[in-house]
């Protein structure tokens, strides 16, 4: 290839952080969760996905953290194939660049937030070390700061049974971003909190994605979305009925999309 | 109308009712005259007791003392062993491959009651409370093998996905989601299967494994039922005392009620 044709395309554009094509899955043979489900999530934005209670949200999040089998199409991040036995490599290779927040956190309740929060690195620290709980200064240093920057340093040593909604919150934010992740999958992210407190998240998770951190967040306040989102996908019954600018997203799209 | 179903409970009720008279009588439990010669015996043997004979009293504690360290060390030997072997037994964590074996295994070294195994030491180790707490381990080790791999799995899926999905290694997701998650279910199991080990070594006299067994049966044979009973009322004392004491640390390390 000439030095031409190479400057033709100065930047190609990046691979996106998740691309789905044609995604399905079923807990039950012949009763799909998920249906032809076509997904992309460019590197550094928010997308936000909504739908009724039992759409598939939290499925979708699973299947593209891999804790569930996709049972027909394709799954790439970051530009490759992570689906099935023969992409199993780059699947392990990926997963500590993607993050997933639990609809209920999936904080170890009688660990301290500190130990919560360093658990997040486990995958770059030495096994025995970790098991000892002999994390590096520099990763306790750089925990005790992102919780700083999630205004709860003062809990550190506190035990996560022990906190607020709001306060076990921050303490899983801390932990995915502990893994210096490059996607978050954060499922009903602002659900348990008051409206100040979602809107000091979502402003947190704003900023986290302009340093390049792709969010798949799914929620179910639609003022939220047009706000804080980039794109919106909206799904119903397991299939994708909308997706466009968050911007433009109103309660009067969801009444539409649901047919009222 | 209501459709009248065939009164299901009240045939099998009957079935068992009648099953267990047909075997009553097999065993001679409806022989009028076994059955009174039973109750005089049975009168004559408890008026035999008393009163206590306080006499044999220090190598009755001797003894007793055995039988306690025969059910800890046998405990603690026991654990150290379905520890692990629960870990390799959680299908949460090992694959069909590691699990499936390891079920089996502690399935058969469950089907061997502690006192026959007690005898299989007696025959490797010779008579003596060595055999004995040999005995107690090798029926701990299955026993609570199982409970603690149940123990495991009742962990909630949630937080060991999310820790996992950090991208750690099996012993680092042992070490920081299953044992702290399954801490209080262990002790509790610990504590109970060590209640159930005390009760356990005082026969192991019985085969010649050591502890208060021994006297329990030679006093018994030699028709010493004063001795006898000063035994029994030793052995009735140490097993609540061992109750009450680990209900106290029961009380005091475990939390009241399942937290919500
Ligand atoms: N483990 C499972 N086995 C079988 N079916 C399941 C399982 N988990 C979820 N489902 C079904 O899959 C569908 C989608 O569930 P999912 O949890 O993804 O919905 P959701 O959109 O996240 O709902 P919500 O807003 O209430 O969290 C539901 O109909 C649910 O009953
Ligand atoms: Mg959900």
């Amino acid at each position: 290839m000439s030095q031409a044709a190479l400057s033709a395309f100065p930047e190609p554009a990046p691979a996106p952080a998740v691309e789905t094509v044609g995604l399905s899955c079923w807990y039950v043979p012949g009763r799909p969760v998920l249906r032809d489900i076509d997904l992309a999530v460019a590197p550094g934005s928010i997308c936000m996905i909504l739908g009724p209670s039992g759409s598939g949200k939290s499925t979708l999040l699973k299947v593209i953290k891999g804790l569930l089998p996709l049972n027909a199409g394709t799954l790439s991040l970051f530009g490759q194939p992570v689906a099935g036995r023969t992409h199993a490599r780059s699947r392990r290779a990926l997963e500590r660049s993607v993050a997933w927040i639990p609809q209920h956190l999936g904080l170890v309740r009688s660990l301290t937030v500190l130990d919560n929060v360093l658990s997040g690195t486990l995958a770059r620290v030495g096994t025995l070390a970790s098991l000892v709980g002999a994390f590096p200064h520099t990763l306790r240093d750089e925990a005790l700061a992102t919780l700083d920057s999630l205004g709860i340093r003062a809990k550190a040593d506190e035990k996560v049974f022990s906190l607020s909604g709001g306060e076990r919150q921050r303490v899983a934010i801390a932990r995915a971003l502990m893994q210096h992740p490059t996607l978050v999958l954060a499922d009903e992210f602002v659900s348990q909190l008051d409206p100040l407190t979602t809107r000091e998240m979502l402003d947190i998770v704003q900023g986290i994605a302009r340093t390049g951190v792709a969010f798949l967040i799914t929620s179910h306040e639609v003022e939220l979305v047009a706000e804080y989102g980039d794109r919106v996908v909206f799904i119903r019954d397991g299939r994708k009925i909308h997706e466009g600018a968050a911007n433009a997203f109103t309660f009067a799209s969801v009444m539409t999309l649901m047919g009222r | 109308m209501r459709s009248r179903r065939p009164p299901v409970f009240l045939i099998t009720a009957g079935v068992a009712a009648g099953l267990a008279l047909a075997m009553m009588g097999n065993l001679g439990l409806l022989d009028a005259a076994q059955l009174r010669r039973g109750v005089l015996n049975t009168t004559e043997f408890v008026r035999g007791l008393f009163p206590p004979n306080p006499q044999p009293l220090p190598t009755l504690l001797g003894a007793t003392l055995e039988t306690l360290q025969i059910a800890y060390v046998g405990t603690v030997l026991g654990v150290a062993g379905a520890l692990p072997l629960a870990l390799l037994a959680t299908r949460t964590v090992f694959g069909p491959g590691v699990t499936g074996p390891v079920r089996l295994l502690l399935a058969g070294v469950r089907t061997v009651p502690a006192l026959l195994w007690a005898v299989v030491f007696v025959v490797a180790f010779g008579l003596g409370p060595a055999a004995g707490a040999m005995g107690i381990a090798a029926y701990t080790l299955g026993y609570l093998g199982k409970l603690l791999y149940e123990v495991f799995e009742g962990v909630d899926g949630e937080v060991v996905d999310a820790v996992r999905s950090v991208g750690c290694n099996r012993a680092q997701l042992t070490r920081f989601a299953l044992l702290p998650e399954a801490a209080n279910g262990i002790l509790s199991q610990l504590l109970f299967v060590f209640e159930y080990n005390v009760r356990a070594s005082s026969i192991m006299g019985f085969v010649g494994a050591g502890g208060i067994g021994f006297h329990l049966l030679g006093y018994l044979q030699l028709l010493q039922y004063r001795n006898l009973f000063t035994a029994l009322l030793l052995t009735l004392g140490v097993v609540i005392a061992i109750d009450y004491l680990s209900g106290r640390v029961r009380r005091m390390v475990l939390p009241p009620a399942p937290a919500a």
